[in-house]
């Protein structure tokens, strides 16, 4: 009898699976309290945490279009360049129309989306490569559109010289600002809950991370579905894009580099597997947020940047080999 | 052909081929079901037999051959897998039959999600029909519908699979090896639901079976597929076991 019990394992493997459910979240608790413990107040303030929510919607929405492409078991790793490409087409947008210009920021994101979707469900090319072309391609079409140069948007009070192109929009640079742009991304956090979870199209991008092939032979059109999900995707990517604009009140070439990566990383962080079919809106918030207050974290505790990233890597592949069922994984590619 | 006093059969498939990038996967495939029947398709592997139901389900247009159902004839604009399945046609694949990472009803309604206000779930009404049509079929064992399929055993999940076929096959339903990665219970459990569903609704059923016990206790007639051509065919009542391997190795 005492054989029986100490052979037990500790916990049952479906306790295991629920524990594997929560790491996201007790990834973020010990990360609080760690740079808490580090830093004290100068982390844990008010004006600290006012700061985190400013940073965090940009990552969080780049996270949300990230995660739509994941789910399907394909990757976006263009959202870097699409929202630079996006920012500033909505600042010339608001050059040409006024406020309501911004709408073609994300336009144009949508745009550079459909775009991705088409070559890779027409010319049937991985997405990796095709978003990394993509990533390539509008970097330098920002760059020429550009030439180089930022637009900014001011607040009306100081008069821009005759060289630099900026718009006055005090609207969107409080719009950057704690606490609008907190309610902003919580608003977007809730519309995309729905349309993850609700949606029949929400459903179709896990169906199609699950088993595409199954889809097609019971005649659903993958090509048309996977070009919506990469134009959903970059719709996102574009409204991220107005909230960058807003949050660094310039559209630059720069916007973006290498963004697509924390992206990627926060759904991970979220426990969401990158093969596809599973997901959770939650938790890719909660990966965004994560990596957020990591970075923040660091910084304030005088880490310098590169080794900032460094610890952000080392935690990304940490999270994932704890969240990821790795006897339910038998080819690693 | 048709002299007015025999109704056409409810399918019927004459001389359909198909290659892949020149490989024949199919050379000539003929054959008709009559409503309420099962006929088997036996054969070797690599004969043509899923090609030649691809082609019945819409899955692949025939490169040449015609496809009758109620003696008219499906045009190649036609041939599409929504649209068989909007007249009725519906296939269990052997291996393709489900997404593993989506629940029962969700398997069920695949390519049908029924939607409120266009664009949301009504998983209500998904779960009810799930209920429903695990009840017509007797199936006791898929309790939990909230479980992603994967979690379920072999059993449960071709129930669920032929549920689907079931559900939405008012004409005809397609099984491909069906009972091939299934224990002798859950072999016979998937037999009973397709006599009952037979015996009750009149569906007609094509299967495809190695296994040549199960094409004797189910198949009206028994259709032999070799080397792409479909070479024989077989009254259950009139054939032999024997006969039928030697008509599978050898086409005789």
């Amino acid at each position: 009898m005492t054989d029986t019990t100490s052979r037990r394992p500790l916990l049952t493997p479906k306790q295991v699976d629920m524990l594997r459910d929560y790491v996201p979240f007790v990834a973020i608790s010990l990360v609080i309290l760690l740079f808490w413990a580090i830093s004290g107040d100068r982390f844990m303030s008010v004006r600290n945490w006012t700061f985190i929510a400013q940073q965090t919607p940009v990552l969080m929405l780049l996270a949300f279009a990230q995660l739509i492409v994941i789910t399907t078991g394909s990757i976006d790793i263009s959202i870097g360049s699409n929202l630079a490409f996006s920012a500033f087409l909505a600042a010339l947008g608001m050059m040409w129309f006024g406020e309501f210009g911004l709408i073609v920021g994300i336009l144009a994101g949508g745009l550079v989306g459909t775009v991705n979707g088409l070559i890779i469900s027409i010319l049937k090319i991985p997405s990796f490569v095709t978003t990394l072309a993509m990533l390539i391609i509008m970097r330098a079409v920002v760059i020429i559109i550009s030439d180089g140069t930022s637009i900014y948007v001011t607040d009306g009070s100081i008069s821009g010289g005759t060289n630099i192109s900026s718009i006055s929009a005090p609207w969107l640079l409080s719009l950057g600002q704690f606490p609008a742009i907190f309610i902003l991304a919580a608003t977007v956090a809730v519309l995309m809950w729905i349309f993850y979870e609700k949606t029949a199209f929400g459903q179709q991008l896990r169906a199609l991370g699950g088993n595409e092939k199954v889809l097609r032979l019971l005649g659903t059109n993958v090509t048309i579905v996977k070009i919506k999900v990469f134009a959903a995707a970059g719709l996102m990517v574009g409204l991220a894009s107005c909230v960058n604009l807003a949050r660094a009140g310039a559209a630059t070439p720069q916007a973006g580099l290498m963004i697509e990566l924390d992206a990627i990383a926060a759904v991970a962080l979220g426990g969401t597997p990158l093969t596809g079919g599973y997901g959770s809106v939650t938790r890719t918030i909660i990966g965004a947020l994560t990596l957020a207050i990591v970075r923040n974290g660091l910084t304030i505790a005088g880490v310098p940047p590169s080794w900032s990233q460094v610890a952000l890597g080392v935690l990304l592949i940490t999270a994932i080999s704890i969240s990821l069922n790795r006897s339910k994984v038998d080819v690693v590619k | 052909m048709n002299n007015g006093d025999a109704a056409p059969p409810l399918l019927s498939v004459e001389n359909v081929s198909k290659s892949f990038g020149g490989v024949h996967a199919l050379r000539s495939g003929s054959f008709n079901l009559q409503r309420g029947e099962v006929v088997t398709i036996v054969g070797a592997n690599g004969a043509g037999k899923t090609t030649l139901i691809k082609l019945v389900a819409g899955a692949h247009v025939p490169d040449s051959g015609r496809i009758m159902i109620n003696g008219l004839e499906v045009l190649r604009s036609e041939h599409s897998v929504a649209n068989m399945r909007e007249r009725g046609i519906e296939v269990v694949y052997q291996d393709l039959a489900l997404v593993p990472n989506m629940t029962a009803p969700y398997n069920l309604f695949l390519g049908r999600i029924p939607r409120k206000w266009g664009i949301f779930v009504d998983e209500r009404k998904m779960r009810i029909k799930t209920r429903e049509v695990l009840d017509k079929l007797n199936v006791t064992t898929v309790q939990d519908l909230s479980r992603p399929i994967s979690s379920m055993s072999g059993g449960q999940q071709q129930s669920i699979a032929i549920g689907r076929a079931i559900a939405w096959g008012k004409e005809i339903v397609i099984l491909d090896e069906p009972t091939a990665a299934l224990g002798p219970n859950e072999t016979a459990e998937v037999e009973r639901i397709i006599r009952e569903v037979r015996a009750r609704h009149g569906t007609s059923f094509i299967l495809i079976s190695h296994n040549l016990d199960q094409v004797r206790r189910l198949a009206d007639r028994i259709i032999v597929i070799h080397h792409g051509v479909t070479s024989r065919e077989f009254k259950r009542e009139e054939v032999t076991s024997d006969r039928l391997v030697k008509a599978i190795t050898l086409g005789e």
